[in-house]
């Protein structure tokens, strides 16, 4: 996301908490396609439930941001949760068996990516999302995921090694 | 990665913006009639509590501003946002939200209504009755669409 961008979403948050439901309207359509961004690759198909609930969360919670500036950080934060808890409601949640991964060069490559994606654990995605999709150290996904840092790497691992297992199989 | 395969729709939208204001509730309900007059006939506005005539100064875009009177006499100047099957207004007295959307089943429309008399200057909207004059003014849309 680029700084001007950042920039125009902290400056509707501030507008948005001031009192204004124009800035509140404008803030809606600014963060909805950055929460399904990191919401959709977690949850799948539920991802329109977890990017409302995560909304939902974000408006209800903006008055009680204490720092505008952390207004992404803090929606990340909401929407990995609000993702993770709906694909798990959901017992969409079934580990990869990596036998079943799909062959390379198989047409329907997209397909199979999100096949690889959904043999997954909602949690094993949300490490994938915020390292390899919004760039977060080790450390920083970890803390965010309230998890040890050994154990967001482990499931980094697995979720990589799955990817590599389709690509080269 | 996976792209989004289906995007929030109005209703689902209306419920994330009455979270952001404080006292806000949501009137739901479907009905029985297409949606392209169902949004017809709720983006005349005058089915809403005391609005009695609303006129349009200017759009641009889905952009709109407009100017209403109340049964009462009050007038009331409204800025927002109008797109299909969705307007969001305010003034400094009120605070306007309308959503509807193709029922689930492709039979009727599911509408939802938030806002009220907005506390000046604020995210709120005061909370008494609120809820009772917005599932009123349900009850007279789906009155007009019956005839």
């Amino acid at each position: 996301m680029t700084g001007e961008r950042r920039d125009r979403g902290v400056a509707l948050a501030r507008a948005a908490r001031a009192g204004d439901t124009l800035a509140l309207h404008e803030l809606l359509d600014h963060l909805g396609p950055y929460v399904s961004r990191v919401c959709t690759p977690i949850a799948l198909a539920d991802g329109p439930d977890a990017v409302q609930e995560t909304l939902l969360v974000v408006f209800r919670q903006l008055r009680s941001l204490k720092d505008p500036q952390a207004l992404y950080g803090w929606v990340r934060a909401v929407a990995v949760r609000e993702a993770v808890r709906i694909a798990r409601r959901a017992s969409r949640a079934r580990p990869a068996e990596l036998a079943d991964v799909p062959a390379g060069g198989d047409p329907q490559l997209a397909t199979d990516i999100d096949d690889v994606l959904a043999r997954l654990s909602p949690e094993h995605r949300a490490v994938l999302v915020l390292r390899d999709v919004e760039g977060l150290d080790e450390q920083s996904a970890a803390a965010l995921l309230r998890i040890p840092a050994g154990t967001a790497k482990s499931r980094l691992h697995r979720a990589r090694t799955s990817f590599r297992k389709a690509w080269s199989a | 990665m996976t792209e989004p395969t289906r995007e929030m729709d109005t209703v689902q939208r209306l419920h994330v913006m009455a979270a952001g204001v404080r006292g806000a509730r949501v009137a739901e309900r479907i009905l029985p009639a297409p949606f392209e007059e169902v949004w017809e006939a709720m983006a005349a506005l005058d089915f809403l509590p005391d609005l009695q005539r609303v006129w349009v100064l200017r759009t641009d875009g889905d952009r709109i501003e407009a100017l209403a009177r109340s049964r009462y006499g009050f007038r009331a100047h409204l800025r927002g946002f109008r797109r299909p099957g969705w307007c969001w207004l305010q003034s400094r007295f009120l605070i306007v939200g309308l959503a509807a959307a193709p029922a689930p089943g492709g039979t009727g429309t599911r509408i939802a209504l938030t806002g009220g008399v907005r506390i000046p200057t604020r995210a709120a909207v005061v909370p008494f009755g609120t809820l009772r004059e917005l599932t009123s003014a349900g009850d007279r849309l789906a009155t007009r669409l019956e005839r």
